[in-house]
């Protein structure tokens, strides 16, 4: 019989060993680092006591400064001091260009000329990529972890936004890589809150968390029971956040002031941003607030805003936001009844006005007693502590689901949809492809997510090519295309060719992307442009049907035109083939597609039925087709 | 862990009877206890292959409660079961009367925002189709019991038919409700 350990204070118990376990919410404005510890987790204070982090990295030449020290000095060193990096994780050059405009308040860098699809930032310690900048605030609250735990760290869980996408998600786990951090587990904000604020009070039943941070909006709905935190849905809004409040008064001031806001530089653009979330925020405890501006020497502007008019300028705002909790409540099938608690995420819930929206929505007062801030910290500890084995009942589990549907182009751009958004993950799901041209050996693999039918409205996630594969004749080959996404929400794409078993694989890395609104939109405009975006697809399914039958009959003149046909009969199908060839690049309507298609038809029916009858008589006799040319 | 849920059929995995009539709170029940056991979340400390075994187990399980969960593609599997693949059928003959009315229905939708109440129609709309769902999934199970296999196959086509119907329904209706705001 063992005997019992008592070990003195500060001892290691071994072998009963606690292993140390961190949850880390990276946030676009603030970060926050938390562990479990006597069975209580929470949110871990740097030196001066400081929970928040500010997600601010400053480049100097010999150091680099993380926090509110940084933060202070952005006014100083701008070009230096890098602030809301996440808005940039998973995103592509292309998509700052497009954005730097709308961007260029918050994000006042220089960009590096770059060869790399991935955005760098000119520094004075050299050109930085998304993913460095955030590695050095995850550096920085491991460092805070290990300082106070006094211990090795087995590794962490780091939460993400629900809808970030394939990209956004690798990039953050390159960045926790590049920290050397151990990452158990990718976990989507709005659960990580449901786990803290769920084994807190015990809570069971279908539960909506609600989240509005600075520069994202997420919205899960949730069933909980016996510890167990299945996601039904999940949606939101990737432009949408606290910043646009900002915005909007901002806007407010600007008119009231009666100044041009194209006559306002940066600067005071800048400070008319700073005066306007003081105001906000000072709104949840008065009444009214007084506003006073600088706007050049000679022009000062002072008012009044009262809470009935900020609602009026946010109310359109929060109106989008419960346009995506409806939504994802039809996604769950669930009604609005059926919801037990609705649990407030994220800064920005601190307003009275999305509070009061929100309850009145939901029909149900929304849950705010954890700290909206601290909240998904919390959940993403309690999560990293089960996950290394301290969660001695093991009830702990949560199932998640992939927020935007997975699909690969097909011909003529289209999107084929393999996993619909909302299919809980992990998953896997295979589809049969075939050539469409004889002798086809290789074939390109592209791999996006959205919601919308064409694939230039998707965003694009990766290509990759099958090579390989023995030659069969167009559509002969099977190739099997397996999407595979893992617990964190990460994909990774096989494929193979069944008939000769060649097999192609890749793990999908971020490649490029649309801009940064592009992920709203597209959900929302899958609904509104519905019907261009069927016209636009049934022009393109012709121009594919097009492609295959003039490859058909190019492929079949080749083989046998010659000895088939007579020299007139040649030439009246060459003529019209010509025809379809030219309606192919130029037809705008599907009709004169059709049209074209048909008459190359009815003049190559003859022809068509004649090769028929040959290779009806070849495969009887058993012979092969090459024997016949001789 | 044991990997023979890999040769199970996706009532055995949740050990339910092959059945239309399926307890779906008993399905979620054993979704979570068998998830309980193998979700990767379970071997986060565990060597590679475990993990990866763990991720494609619970990916069958998933697969197994999404296609149990949803009526159609419940009795579409069944009917997979019994060696009758709906994908890629070439008998695509619909009885004449029901062709009918689906198209009559189909215009109808696309003619609602001219009605008085779209929004109550839409409504109207979606309990008929749930009607006949129920009464499609009725003759289905007599059928399936009789091992009227191509019968039970025409009755499954008439549900997709449903099921598209109500997927336009759903469309409209966000969008009408999106105008509200």
């Amino acid at each position: 019989m063992a005997l019992l350990q008592i070990s003195e204070p500060g001892q290691s118990t071994k072998p009963h060993e606690h292993k140390f376990a961190i949850g880390i919410d990276l946030g676009t404005t603030n970060s926050l680092v938390a562990s479990v510890r006597s069975g209580q987790s929470d949110t871990l204070p740097d030196a001066q006591g400081q929970h928040l982090l500010a997600s601010v990295v400053q480049y100097k030449a010999e150091e680099i400064i993380v926090g509110s020290a940084a933060k202070q000095n952005q006014i100083q060193d701008p070009h230096n001091t890098i602030s809301s990096i996440k808005r940039l994780m998973g995103r592509g050059v292309e998509d700052i260009k497009s954005q730097f405009e709308n961007l260029s308040d918050v994000l006042p860098y220089e960009f590096a000329e770059t060869d790399s699809t991935v955005p760098k930032i000119k520094t004075i310690a050299g050109n930085k990529t998304a993913v460095e900048i955030s590695a050095e605030i995850l550096k920085s609250l491991k460092s805070r972890g290990e300082k106070t735990l006094g211990d090795k760290l087995e590794g962490a869980v780091i939460t993400v936004p629900a809808y970030f996408d394939d990209a956004q998600r690798q990039a953050t786990k390159d960045a926790a890589t590049l920290a050397g951090i151990n990452v158990l587990r990718l976990l989507n904000e709005p659960t990580a809150a449901a786990v803290a604020y769920g084994l807190d009070t015990g809570a069971e039943g279908i539960v909506a968390v609600y989240d509005l941070g600075g520069g994202t909006f997420d919205i899960s709905i949730m069933q909980l029971k016996k510890g167990v935190f299945e996601v039904l849905s999940t949606g939101g809004d990737s432009a949408l956040g606290g910043d646009d409040f900002d915005h909007a008064i901002a806007e407010w001031i600007i008119k009231q002031a009666e100044v041009k806001s194209a006559d306002l530089n940066p600067g005071v653009l800048r400070l008319v941003l700073h005066e306007a979330c003081k105001a906000k925020e000072a709104l949840s405890d008065e009444q009214q607030v007084q506003i006073n501006v600088e706007f050049s020497d000679n022009k000062h502007w002072s008012g009044l805003l009262n809470r009935d008019v900020l609602n009026t300028l946010i109310d359109p705002l929060i109106k989008k936001s419960l346009m995506s909790c409806r939504r994802a409540l039809r996604d769950a099938e669930v009604d609005k009844d059926q919801v037990v608690d609705v649990v407030m995420v994220g800064g920005s819930t601190r307003a009275l006005r999305v509070r009061e929206q929100v309850g009145h929505f939901f029909e149900t007062d929304p849950k705010v007693d954890i700290d909206p801030d601290r909240v998904v910290a919390i959940g993403a500890a309690i999560q990293a502590n089960a996950l290394v084995g301290n969660d001695a009942e093991g009830n702990l589990l949560l199932m998640d689901v992939l927020p935007l549907s997975l699909g690969i182009e097909t011909m003529g751009g289209l999107a084929e949809k393999i996993i619909s958004r909302n299919t809980p993950i992990p998953v896997s799901r295979a589809q049969e492809f075939t050539t469409y041209k004889d002798g086809q050996t290789a074939m390109a693999v592209h791999v996006v997510q959205g919601e919308r039918e064409l694939v230039d409205d998707c965003r694009s996630l990766a290509k990759f090519e099958l090579r390989g594969f023995p030659s069969h004749v167009a559509g002969a080959a099977r190739i099997r295309v397996t999407f595979q996404v893992d617990a964190d929400g990460l994909l990774s794409v096989s494929a193979r060719e069944e008939v000769s078993g060649v097999e192609a694989s890749v793990e999908v890395k971020p490649s490029y992307g649309l801009q940064d609104s592009e992920i709203e939109s597209m959900l929302k405009a899958s609904m509104e442009f519905a019907s261009e975006d069927k016209d636009a697809r049934s022009l393109r399914e012709q121009q594919v049907e097009a492609d295959r039958v003039l490859e058909a009959i190019d492929s079949a003149m080749a083989d046998d035109g010659e000895e088939m046909l007579s020299v007139d009969e040649r030439e009246s199908i060459l003529l019209v083939r010509a025809e379809l060839a030219t309606a192919r690049h130029n037809a705008t309507e599907t009709q004169q597609l059709k049209d074209a298609m048909s008459k190359l038809e009815k003049v190559s029916a003859e022809y068509v039925a004649r090769r028929m009858n040959a290779s009806v008589t070849k495969s009887m006799a058993g012979h092969q087709v090459d024997e016949f040319k001789q | 862990m044991s990997d023979s849920i890999f040769n199970q059929n996706f009532f055995e995995i949740f050990s339910q009877p092959v059945s239309t009539e399926l307890d779906i709170n008993l399905l979620k029940e054993k979704n979570r206890e068998l998830q309980s056991q193998v979700h990767p979340d379970r071997f986060a400390n565990s060597p590679d292959a475990e993990k990866r075994q763990a991720m494609q187990l619970t990916s069958l399980i998933n697969e197994a409660f999404e296609t149990l969960k949803n009526p159609v593609s419940r009795l579409q599997y069944m009917l997979t079961l019994k060696g009758v693949d709906m994908n890629g059928e070439t008998d695509t003959s619909m009885d004449g009367l029901f062709l009918m009315e689906q198209m009559e229905l189909r215009e109808e939708i696309a003619d609602v925002r001219n009605q008085a109440n779209p929004l109550d129609v839409l409504d109207t709309m979606t309990a008929d189709l749930k009607t006949k769902s129920v009464d499609l999934i009725a003759g289905f199970n007599l059928a399936f019991q009789n091992d009227e296999l191509d019968n039970s196959r025409k009755i499954v086509r008439k549900l997709q038919f449903l099921i598209k119907a109500q997927k336009e329904i759903n469309e409209i209706t966000e969008q009408l409700e999106d105008e509200l705001i």
